[in-house]
């Protein structure tokens, strides 16, 4: 039966229904700048079971049945994707932008080395006697080996630096892996009340998010309530409360750069990851750091190796101002790999330029200038990948540039299709003030309504009460 | 779409970014007015472009050591015109003293001229161009004619690229021209002879030397032609060189040089768009439901 001692209480419960919509609209307003935070809804309700009088059913009010997080599960689908893929290439195309060993035009560059290196041997053709002129060839050669260690440096420098960053990304990695795992653990025990625990998934998500960008893992979200990610490469990173470990490892085989290896939960012996079973940031530093940028080290050592070869042989049939031939030019390594860090000039040539092969034979010193001829054909002479020297250099220049091109061009392609996700997530799930001030102001409206139901009710109260 | 504020915010942020890169890349191209500095600005100009950067450079060095070459060769021409002087001197006095009215006194007289004109010869023949002396052959770092005109260089003739791997010779073979090696006269050993029979007021003898001369005036014109047209194909390389070397630097900036009224336009163009970013950003900040309320 309503009366009117009932009808003060519902209102006290609708009063309260309404204060938590815009305590909600309030949380809302606060966070609307904060960052994976998603906008949350007060469902309110009337009050069950209704009251009856006589053949009518009379409500009791509202009441608040939950607050829940508006996200939109296709697009919450979609982005982890979208995150692994534009923080791998865009990892990748940072790594690569920076290296500037391979610029035609550097005017300390491998290209102007060689082009001076031959100009000066072209010189001395005229002069083969002069040791002026040797000494030209001699400087110019020094050039040529120092180009060729100061790119290889370059080069091999980067991948230095991106080991770095592989180590930092790693020790980040745990720490999140770790964070998630607890998290899920926290969802779980919030979840057993019946209630969403929403700040809570939202802080859930956010280092899922950073997970993702980092490893590219999956997410598998489990009927518990758990997040488990799941590497591409298959390892599994989080699994309910327990996590994996990552660690890194100078390998032997690959230049002493660092190999990335995964200690599973509850094991303590570490799996050597391929590079392809990582994704995200840590996947896309890793494939520029074994992908294009070891192709270019490689590439300048074979070059390196091959044109030391071919001048040293040339150089070996020519005989020096004092009558003795069969003298390397370059001292270079046994094997490529390497050579491009180590060309340097033969240091005894280099401290008498008489002894530069510059003629065919003993006899026809000092003006003989033949073999110079002979050392001018390397130029064009075609080395171990069929190539003469500068075109082996333009084929390195080209291969890496449209290496870094097209990981530039992936990278602007992959953060456009994560722009949009991301500009959607917002859209579904962001704080618009507007709204929620008209949300506030519904609720506002309402408590009023609710208190001048109160007052009536009063009045009404107190005229029975005075009635006489 | 529901568009809410940090929607708007991000949008404008990230479109006002986007602008001014682009902004910043066509102001940097207009004011360097490089466009391919990084292999990666555009891969197959970057690769031709290192490869004509090196023909450029070979191209100049062809041209330059042919002017050292053409230099030297020009020097070597120039003794033979004076040494030809001197020879074409020794027949005249050689024909004007085979006549028998002279006296031994004038033939006396001639021979010391004759002999002066043997050191003239040697020294035009000793002389040094450079770091070498020129009609040495190979063994160029010694004077090759000594002061009895015996001859002490070999027969190396030195080489000149004109193109990569093609090469002419870029010096006269003294032995040749002088020595007369190969079926010539030695044009020392006649002003020798002629002097020595003006000395011995021997008249058939000086008679004698008339053919040697003559002989060795066209040994050395012919040598002399020699060097002039070494001298014409290595100035026309070096021509060539040079234009080729032209060629490549035009190819090269064709390449890599940005178009300064393209990249003008495009920097106006950039910075439009980053005006109209900026002021679509402030205009979607300004209304707010919080204005109004």
């Amino acid at each position: 039966m309503a009366d009117l001692f009932a009808l003060l209480s519902w209102s006290s419960s609708s009063l309260s229904a309404h204060r938590a919509a815009s305590a909600t609209a309030s949380h809302n307003l606060a966070n609307s700048n904060t960052r994976g935070f998603a906008r949350q809804r007060a469902d309110l309700e009337a009050t069950l079971p209704a009251d009856r009088l006589g053949g009518a059913f009379i409500g009791r009010g509202a009441l608040l049945s939950g607050v829940s997080q508006v996200r939109d599960a296709f697009l919450e689908r979609q982005l982890p994707q979208a995150f692994a893929s534009s923080s791998y290439s865009g990892a990748k195309a940072q790594a690569l932008e920076g290296l500037t060993a391979l610029d035609p035009d550097g005017g300390a560059g491998l290209t102007n080395a060689l082009d001076a290196f031959y100009g000066a041997l072209r010189q001395l053709t005229q002069a083969p006697g002069d040791v002026g002129s040797r000494q030209a060839v001699l400087a110019q050669g020094r050039s040529v080996a120092l180009a060729f260690n100061r790119a290889a440096q370059n080069v091999d420098g980067a991948r230095d630096g991106l080991d770095t960053q592989l180590e930092a990304n790693v020790a980040r990695v745990n720490d999140l892996a770790r964070s998630l795992a607890t998290l899920n653990q926290q969802v779980r025990i919030e979840q057993a009340s019946g209630a969403a625990p929403n700040d809570l998934l939202d802080a859930r998500l956010r280092v899922q998010d950073e997970l993702v960008q980092l490893t590219g893992a999956a997410v598998v979200s489990d009927d518990d309530g758990n997040v488990n990610l799941q590497l591409p490469g298959g390892g599994a990173l989080v699994n309910a409360d327990l996590w994996a470990t990552l660690s890194t490892r100078a390998d032997p085989s690959n230049g002493g750069h660092l190999a990335v290896f995964l200690t599973p939960a509850g094991s303590s012996a570490p799996v050597q990851l391929p590079n392809g079973a990582l994704g995200g940031a840590l996947g896309g530093v890793l494939d520029a750091r074994d992908g294009a940028l070891a192709t270019a080290e490689a590439s300048l050592d074979a070059l390196a190796f091959d044109f030391a070869g071919a001048v040293n042989t040339a150089h070996r049939n020519g005989v020096g101002l004092d009558g003795v031939g069969n003298r390397d030019f370059f001292t270079a390594p046994a094997a490529a790999t390497g050579a491009a860090r180590a060309l340097a000039v033969d240091p005894g040539l280099l401290a008498d330029p008489r002894q530069l092969g510059a003629a065919a034979s003993a006899a026809s010193l000092p003006g003989d200038g033949s073999n110079l001829f002979a050392l001018i054909q390397t130029e064009g002479a075609a080395l171990s990948n069929g190539l003469d020297v500068f075109d082996g250099l333009a084929a390195a220049i080209a291969t890496w540039g449209s290496a870094v091109d097209s990981a530039r061009t992936a990278s602007a392609r992959d953060g456009a299709v994560l722009d949009q996700l991301s500009a959607m997530r917002e859209s579904a799930s962001g704080v618009s003030i507007d709204e929620e001030m008209i949300a506030l102001t519904t609720s506002q409206r309402a408590y009023e309504a609710v208190l001048k139901v109160i007052q009536t009710t009063d009045e009404m109260l107190d005229t029975l009460l005075k009635l006489r | 779409m529901r568009v809410t504020d940090r929607l708007l915010f991000e949008n404008a942020a990230r479109h006002a970014a986007s602008a001014r890169e682009r902004f910043e890349a066509a102001s940097r191209e207009a004011a360097t007015g490089v466009r391919v500095r990084h292999p990666e600005d555009d891969p197959a100009a970057a690769s031709v472009m290192a490869r004509t950067i090196s023909q450029a450079g070979r191209d100049g060095a062809i041209a330059k050591t042919l002017g050292t070459a053409s230099d030297e060769l020009a020097h070597a021409e120039l003794a033979l015109d004076g040494v030809s002087a001197a020879l074409s001197r020794a027949r005249e006095l050689a024909v004007q003293l085979s006549n028998a009215t002279y006296s031994a006194n004038e033939r006396a007289a001639a021979a010391q001229e004759v002999n002066g004109l043997f050191e003239t010869v040697l020294g035009q023949l000793n002389r040094k161009v450079g770091h070498r002396y020129v009609f040495g052959g190979f063994q160029d770092d010694a004077p090759p004619f000594d002061a009895t005109g015996a001859y002490l260089g070999d027969t190396g003739v030195r080489e000149v690229e004109v193109a990569p791997g093609v090469t002419v010779p870029a010096s006269i073979r003294a032995d040749v021209a002088l020595k007369g090696a190969g079926g010539g006269v030695d044009v020392l050993a006649t002003l020798q002879a002629l002097s020595t029979a003006l000395a011995a007021n021997n008249v058939a003898g000086v008679q004698g030397t008339l053919d040697a001369l003559d002989t060795g005036i066209a040994q050395v014109a012919r040598a002399r032609s020699e060097a002039g047209s070494h001298l014409n194909v290595m100035d026309a390389a070096g021509a060539a060189a040079l234009a080729a070397r032209t060629d490549a630097q035009a190819r090269l900036s064709h390449l890599a040089d940005a178009d300064i009224i393209d990249a003008a336009s495009r920097l106006a163009q950039a910075e439009r768009a980053l005006d109209a970013a900026l002021t679509a950003a402030a205009r979607t900040f300004q209304p707010s439901l919080l204005d109004k309320l």
